[in-house]
């Protein structure tokens, strides 16, 4: 969806000015302490959005959560109820059949450019059709996300890997095999 | 002449697995970039819904052990 397209779609309280949220100072970046509290060495905030499709990345996805949980530790998740995840389709319409969505906000982007430029990433894991990709695809998420959570430009990262994928993809499939093949 | 034409087949296909392999890739990362994408100025809007929820106190960090 363009920004023009979001304005239309939004209602006329929540324009991109009102919501579009300005660099967060750094005493308001985000943290985990031991009560499951935010703390300071929290680079991210993540956020699981399910409206609740009966799919192989859903029962994926709550068979693992544990485990996502354990290995983000560091970081806050945020689930969205079912009855939120669902406003959150019915307001952005062009998301659904995606879920469930994982959006990871990289705070110190935030923090510094606001929602302007880069500032995170999502994994459309409901993409994902069958359990083998969908697990393949949650691995790659925290494998990403331990690997990268220092680094200093996340954004060109994340670009750099995608054109390797497809690249890597492309010639395992010129040579028949087809074991990382995703989303087909 | 037959090496002739032995010459422009293997042209031909030559040219024909390379483009193959650059349709591939093209296609595989357009997949990649459906599945995965970067958050920029066009998801402002939603990135400000969420960010507002967590500062409104209407979501807070999950502290179960499994999704509900």
């Amino acid at each position: 969806m363009t920004v023009r397209a979001a304005r239309r779609s939004a209602k006329p309280s929540e324009s991109r000015e009102e919501i579009a949220i300005q660099p967060l100072p750094e005493t308001q970046l985000p943290a985990i302490q031991q009560n499951g509290e935010p703390s300071a060495a929290s680079r991210f905030r993540i956020f699981i959005v399910d409206s609740g499709w009966n799919s192989a990345a859903r029962r994926v996805l709550h068979e693992n959560f544990a485990l996502i949980r354990d290995l983000q530790k560091d970081d806050p998740i945020y689930v969205l109820s079912r009855e939120k995840s669902v406003e959150f389709m019915r307001r952005h319409g062009s998301r659904i059949g995606r879920d469930p969505i994982i959006a990871v906000h990289d705070m110190h982007a935030l923090g510094k450019g606001g929602t302007v430029g880069f500032h995170g990433f999502r994994l459309s894991l409901g993409l994902l059709r069958t359990p083998e990709q969908a697990l393949m695809g949650l691995q790659a998420f925290a494998r990403f996300l331990v690997e990268h959570r220092h680094s200093a430009d996340l954004e060109a990262d994340i670009r750099a890997r995608l054109r390797r994928e497809g690249f890597t993809g492309a010639i395992e499939i010129a040579m028949h095999h087809e074991a990382r093949e995703i989303g087909d | 002449m037959f090496d002739r034409v032995t010459e422009i087949m293997s042209l031909v296909l030559g040219a024909l697995a390379l483009g193959y392999l650059v349709y591939e890739i093209d296609r595989r990362q357009r997949k990649l970039h459906d599945i995965w994408d970067v958050l920029d100025g066009e998801d402002a809007i939603i990135t400000g819904t969420l960010e507002d929820m967590v500062k409104k106190g209407e979501l807070k960090p999950y502290a179960e052990a499994a999704l509900a």
